[in-house]
Parts: structure tokens; C-alpha cells; sequence
């Protein structure tokens, strides 16, 4: 078993009710692989950085889990079929820094699906110090 | 003593951090090592060191099959939403 992330764009024109229903397929998909999945986080509807099959937003949805290496061939063959799926990226959490990274992402995400407000606003704020720092030497 | 420095010395803001891993998700982390035209910058302007440019190229390039990052800007996008996406 190796520590793998999933994330998956669905389809923006679908209900929010479809929408949580393929989310829910697609889980359906991993765990009747072998997979167990650690956490789960939603990103929500947001824009997309380029259209993709001329739709300008999408549904991201990011699913953390354990899955036998053997098993990612058929995963991925199977949200090749789905349609409702615009695009999907799995990374492999490999490495002992990688493992740990992804032990606190799937910690946090729990955190989050716990009390998604509160939860927004520290991450936020985590994130802040990085791009101060990013944006200070562009300017000189 | 020898010629002037020209520029002011470069050093790794990553390295300054102690980033250890980068996420492709987090994409408005992602911006100081992209031009405004979302190329990867080259290590010579950014000071970045080896090992945390070849981190970032990776994820940039993780956030752009997610469609997070774009892969290139056009003439018109450029005028219309420049850094909209990334905060």
C-alpha cells in the first residue's frame, strides 16, 4: 500500500446534487480497488487557469488515500471512462518527507471537514508570510 | 579589490524558509518563481538553488496539468486577468 492524492475536476454543469453524487462514484471507485481513503477535502468550484472541453470553471475535489500500487492502472482507467470527469492528477507520496507532508496534509483536511470555517482562516494565514515574501524581491 | 558587483547578491528563499516540500494546490505560493506571462523563472533571476528549483518546476508543472497554473497566456488574457486566479 502507498499513500497516493487524487484530485479530480467534475463537470461544472451539473447540479450540486450530481455533482456530490459522482463525487461519491469516484470515492466508490477507489475503495472497491483497495484503496482506503484518509481524508477527503473539497476545493470547491472555482476558475479554471485554461479551459478545458470549452467549460471555464470547474468542481475540484481532492480525495487522500492508500492504495495498492497495482491497483492505480484500473483507477485511472476507470475515471478515463467517466465523463463527468474534466481532468484528474494522482501523485504519489513516495519518500519519507513525502509521507510526512502527506500525513499533515490529510491531518489538516481532516480538521477542516470537522469545522470547514474556522479551519479556512488559518490555512489562509499560513500561506500569507510565504507570499510577502515571494512578492518582495519582484518589486526591487 | 576586484570589479563591483553589479547586482545585489542572489540567495535561495526556499533554502531561507527551510521548504521541504511544496504543494501544487497551494498555487499562489507558486508565483514567485513565475513570470507574469506564467513561464518558469530561470534560476539565475530568481537565486533559487538546485534542489528548490528543480522542487518548483516539478509542482508548477503538477499545478498546470490541474489546471491551477496556465500553460501560456495569450495577448488578450494578459490584458484581461493577470494573476486573477492566484491571490
Amino acid at each position: 500500500m502507498r499513500n497516493y492524492e487524487n484530485l479530480v475536476i467534475v463537470k461544472p454543469t451539473l447540479t450540486a446534487e450530481e455533482i456530490q453524487a459522482s463525487v461519491k462514484a469516484i470515492e466508490e471507485v477507489i475503495t472497491s480497488n483497495g484503496g482506503e481513503i484518509a481524508a477527503t477535502s473539497p476545493m470547491g468550484m472555482r476558475k479554471l487557469a485554461y479551459p478545458i472541453e470549452k467549460n471555464e470553471r470547474g468542481y475540484y475535489h481532492v480525495i487522500y488515500s492508500s492504495i495498492a500500487p497495482s491497483a492505480i492502472t484500473e483507477i485511472e482507467r476507470r475515471f478515463r471512462i467517466n465523463e463527468d470527469l474534466l481532468r484528474f492528477v494522482t501523485i504519489k507520496y513516495d519518500t519519507n518527507r513525502e509521507i510526512a507532508a502527506f500525513n499533515g496534509m490529510v491531518a489538516k483536511a481532516k480538521k477542516a471537514a470537522e469545522a470547514p470555517a474556522k479551519v479556512e482562516t488559518p490555512a489562509v494565514e499560513a500561506e500569507a508570510p510565504v507570499a510577502t515574501e515571494a512578492a518582495a524581491p519582484a518589486a526591487e | 579589490m576586484a570589479e563591483k558587483r553589479k547586482y545585489k547578491k542572489r540567495y535561495c528563499k526556499y533554502c531561507e524558509a527551510k521548504v521541504d516540500f511544496m504543494d501544487y494546490k497551494d498555487a499562489g505560493a507558486l508565483r514567485f518563481s513565475l513570470s507574469e506571462r506564467y513561464k518558469i523563472m530561470p534560476r539565475r533571476l530568481t537565486g533559487n538553488c538546485k534542489r528548490h528549483q528543480d522542487m518548483i518546476s516539478i509542482v508548477i508543472k503538477r499545478a498546470r496539468a490541474a489546471a491551477l497554473v496556465p500553460y501560456t497566456v495569450t495577448r488578450k488574457q494578459v490584458v484581461v486577468a493577470p494573476f486573477e486566479n492566484l491571490k
